[in-house]
């Protein structure tokens, strides 16, 4: 029985120390990470832009009062630029230097035999610590005391990276062809984000605990801006989260996101307003939206937006 | 109890693999049956991995985990938190299960036998609700339930169950307590008999509705795929673009990451030297050979008129996916005159395209000549040997030029013309039919009518591509 009131009471208590970092979770968000942390698993963020995805893994960082490593995925991201690479030029140097070296090395030996032997003695050192220029996914293997590693964006990188993430993710080590495998001292707390521009393979989704992050409701909204524009009163926030609200429900192209809601409360009081008036909102409704079009579609809608904006009730109605 | 609740999941329709059940296990072992909500995350995170699954998922959940609210013990009464939900009640029959999930948890996987920690008798006499749940659903494990299929096999099951949990000798109990004398006690019993046998009845009914709601859909789904498809009906329209919807997603993430191969390894000695003179010819700067891999850019001229009516709502519809799965595509439809709807097909929803296409364009009379040189005028410049041209009709032209001769000059400059034709191959160059004329400039001709040909036709096309 114990056991179970011991997750509930973690989870509880992972939510209220989210919340002093101003980051608002709720329970799904809490179980997932609770769960990443508990057995192990990388944890597979979706959602669609904006929603804390990327903020969930820096505040747990800081949560965990963690160092974090992040690896942007892109096109074309590779091991050599997410893992390690050989330091080419710094290789060549040392080679130059041994040329000249050479004759030193060489004098006294008598037979080519013997030559090679002494010159094999360097082989090694090619592939050694010294030329190994370490990479995020390394780094975050190499950590001693535990990382937060992020890999953001996972769906903008190429399947042949998804496959090679899947030793790294499921054992937490990784072969390193001239050194050996290197496997973590303590396994790293791995968030993948994603915004789903692609399916995911199903090999990558086996390995993590998967959560989806939607935009969030009134409530968690009216709480986040609570948490991150502190200087913005209770009745016009009330006001901004409901019209953005409001704005989500329409037919957009890009939804605004919960970044943009905040960078707009911002702007609410940067320039002190002290209601939400059309023109205000018709001005800085660019902060809001990224497309044409879709300031063109919410301002033509103005009029019932502003109206529900103001009594969330009559637009239930 | 957990490879049930997958084998539940799976029939709606969500991929668990097994490492992904043994995950759910671990975090059964974690989480515990103690708080229903926490624990319906937590599998949801684990099983369910799209949005989609997620609410099958949830739905699954819901009906797996719900526990009958028969008869409120007054010990739940007792417990009852300051939950504020709905579902106080089930929660309530929910905190009872873990003391016999952790007495039983074991043996309702493996060993049934085990043996129940307490008669059917003294169950019913203390109301112990959670014990008899927890009873039921072990007896369903042995009456072998998760094999029930069909609906008629309701009254069976429930019968098979009320003897696992022990119904003889529940029956034996009542009759010695008659004779001797006990009648207050019997009918106590009797009545909690009468409450079991409603409640396994329930518990039975709603278990095969779980196992047998998607059973139909799937069926549906894959005899969809393969019927012909002017076959097809007006109702069957819905699923149909469900269909092409997941067949253009497949396709789409099984092949749109081709685009740059970088293959490293191999050393390109001639770049490599090139970019090294500056250094004295040290090799400083490596280039590697690359090759890059180039979508194709396709070009689709699709029938959408009279004789091909049947059809031509599935080429589009076709052609909607295809534009998905290949950004580079430009569409052309036709009946007597070719035109273009490319970007009809990139602005609104299938629905909406689909109708304007077909109002535009579709419903006249056949005329492949003149369609072919519309199409001509438009695209012949720009067509390389990068170029795929694909036609879809009938190659029924009403007597007219079928457009040979223009096709011909597509032929010879695309790098393929690709003719796909609803009708089987027996019936081509059957009456106004000029199949032989216009095939005789196609690198591939083929019967394509259904969606598992879509599907095959779409693939090799981007594996050749690639």
């Amino acid at each position: 029985m114990s056991k179970q009131k011991t997750a509930r009471g973690a989870i509880e208590a992972l939510m209220a120390g989210y919340e002093k970092l101003g980051y608002v979770s709720d329970e799904q968000i809490a179980t997932a990470l609770y769960l990443a942390q508990k057995l192990e698993k990388p944890l597979l963020v979706e959602g669609p832009p904006g929603v804390g995805k990327t903020e969930l893994a820096k505040a747990t960082a800081e949560y965990l009062g963690l160092n974090m490593i992040r690896l942007q995925c892109y096109e074309g991201l590779d091991e050599g630029k997410a893992l390690y690479e050989w330091q080419y030029g710094k290789q060549l140097l040392y080679t130059q230097v041994l040329k000249e070296k050479l004759g030193d090395v060489m004098q006294g030996a008598k037979t080519l035999d013997e030559s090679m032997t002494r010159l094999g003695g360097f082989e090694d050192v090619f592939f050694s610590e010294q030329f190994l220029q370490t990479r995020p996914l390394l780094e975050a293997l190499r950590a001693d005391d535990g990382i937060v590693l992020l890999i953001d964006e996972i769906d903008k990188s190429d399947d042949e990276f998804e496959a090679f993430l899947l030793e790294i993710l499921s054992d937490y080590q990784i072969s390193i062809p001239e050194l050996g495998t290197v496997k973590a001292k303590k396994p790293p707390l791995v968030f993948l984000t994603s915004n789903n521009t692609r399916e995911i393979g199903d090999a990558l989704k086996r390995r993590c605990l998967h959560l989806y992050i939607p935009f969030p409701d009134a409530e968690r909204e009216n709480t986040i801006l609570q948490a991150r524009v502190p200087e913005l009163d209770d009745g016009l926030r009330a006001n901004v989260v409901n019209f953005v609200q409001a704005v989500r429900d329409m037919d957009l192209k890009k939804p605004p996101a919960v970044s943009e809601t905040i960078d707009w409360a911002r702007t609410v009081v940067l320039l002190n307003m002290n209601v939400l008036e059309a023109d205000f909102v018709k001005n800085t409704l660019n902060v809001l939206l990224k497309f044409k079009s879709d300031i063109e579609n919410v301002e033509s809608d103005l009029p019932r937006l502003m109206r529900e904006s103001q009594s969330p009730e009559a637009a239930a109605e | 109890m957990i490879a049930d609740f997958v084998r539940i999941l799976r029939a709606a329709d969500i991929r668990v693999s097994p490492a992904e059940t043994l995950d759910a296990a671990e975090i059964f072992d974690t989480i515990g049956f103690d708080d229903r909500q926490i624990l319906k995350h937590a599998l949801g995170q684990t099983l369910a991995k799209t949005e989609t699954e997620k609410l099958a998922f949830d739905e699954a959940f819901e009906s797996y985990f719900r526990l009958p609210e028969e008869t409120p013990p007054p010990m739940a009464a007792a417990q009852e938190e300051g939950e504020s939900d709905d579902k106080s009640a089930e929660q309530n029959s929910g905190e009872g299960q873990p003391q016999e999930g952790a007495q039983n948890g074991g043996d309702t996987s493996d060993s049934p036998e085990g043996g129940a920690p307490q008669s059917l008798t003294d169950m019913l006499e203390n109301n112990d609700t959670a014990a008899m749940q927890a009873a039921m659903q072990q007896a369903a494990t042995e009456a072998g339930l998760a094999n029930a299929k069909l609906f008629t096999q309701q009254g069976m099951f429930s019968r098979r169950i009320m003897e696992a949990m022990g119904l003889a000798e529940l029956e034996a109990r009542i009759r010695q307590m008659n004779e001797g004398g006990e009648t207050e006690k019997a009918d106590k019993l009797r009545e909690g008999r009468a409450r079991l046998f409603d409640a396994v009845q329930d518990f039975v009914e709603r278990q095969i509705a779980m196992r047998t709601k998607n059973a139909g859909r799937l069926l549906r789904e894959d005899a969809l795929s393969r019927i012909r498809l002017s076959n097809l009906d007006k109702s069957d329209m819905k699923i149909m673009r469900e269909l092409i919807r997941k067949l253009a997603k497949r396709l789409a993430s099984r092949h749109s990451r081709r685009r740059k191969k970088a293959q490293r390894g191999v050393l390109d000695i001639r770049r490599t030297m090139r970019a090294n003179v500056a250094y004295d010819g040290k090799l400083f700067n490596l280039a590697w050979r690359r090759v890059k891999v180039e979508r194709p850019k396709l070009i689709v001229l699709c029938d959408v008129s009279g004789s091909v009516a049947a059809v031509s709502r599935f080429f589009l519809m076709f052609l909607y996916s295809l534009d998905e799965v290949m950004p580079k595509t430009r569409s052309f439809v036709f009946s007597n005159r070719a035109g273009e709807i490319t970007d009809v097909l990139q602005e609104g929803d299938l629905e909406e395209a689909m109708e304007n296409a077909l109002r535009q364009y579709g419903g006249g009379s056949t005329d492949y000549g003149m369609s072919m040189m519309d199409l001509a005028e438009a695209t012949l410049d720009a067509v390389d040997k990068k170029t795929t041209l694909m036609v879809l009709g009938d190659a029924r032209s009403n007597y007219g030029d079928p457009g040979h001769l223009v096709l011909k000059e597509f032929y010879e400059r695309a790098g393929r013309v690709i003719f796909l034709n609803p009708e089987p191959e027996t019936v081509w160059d059957t009456g106004d039919s000029e199949m032989k004329k216009l095939g005789a400039y196609c690198t591939h001709k083929q019967t394509c009518n259904s969606v598992k040909h879509v599907e095959r036709v779409l693939d090799d096309l981007l594996r050749l591509s690639s």
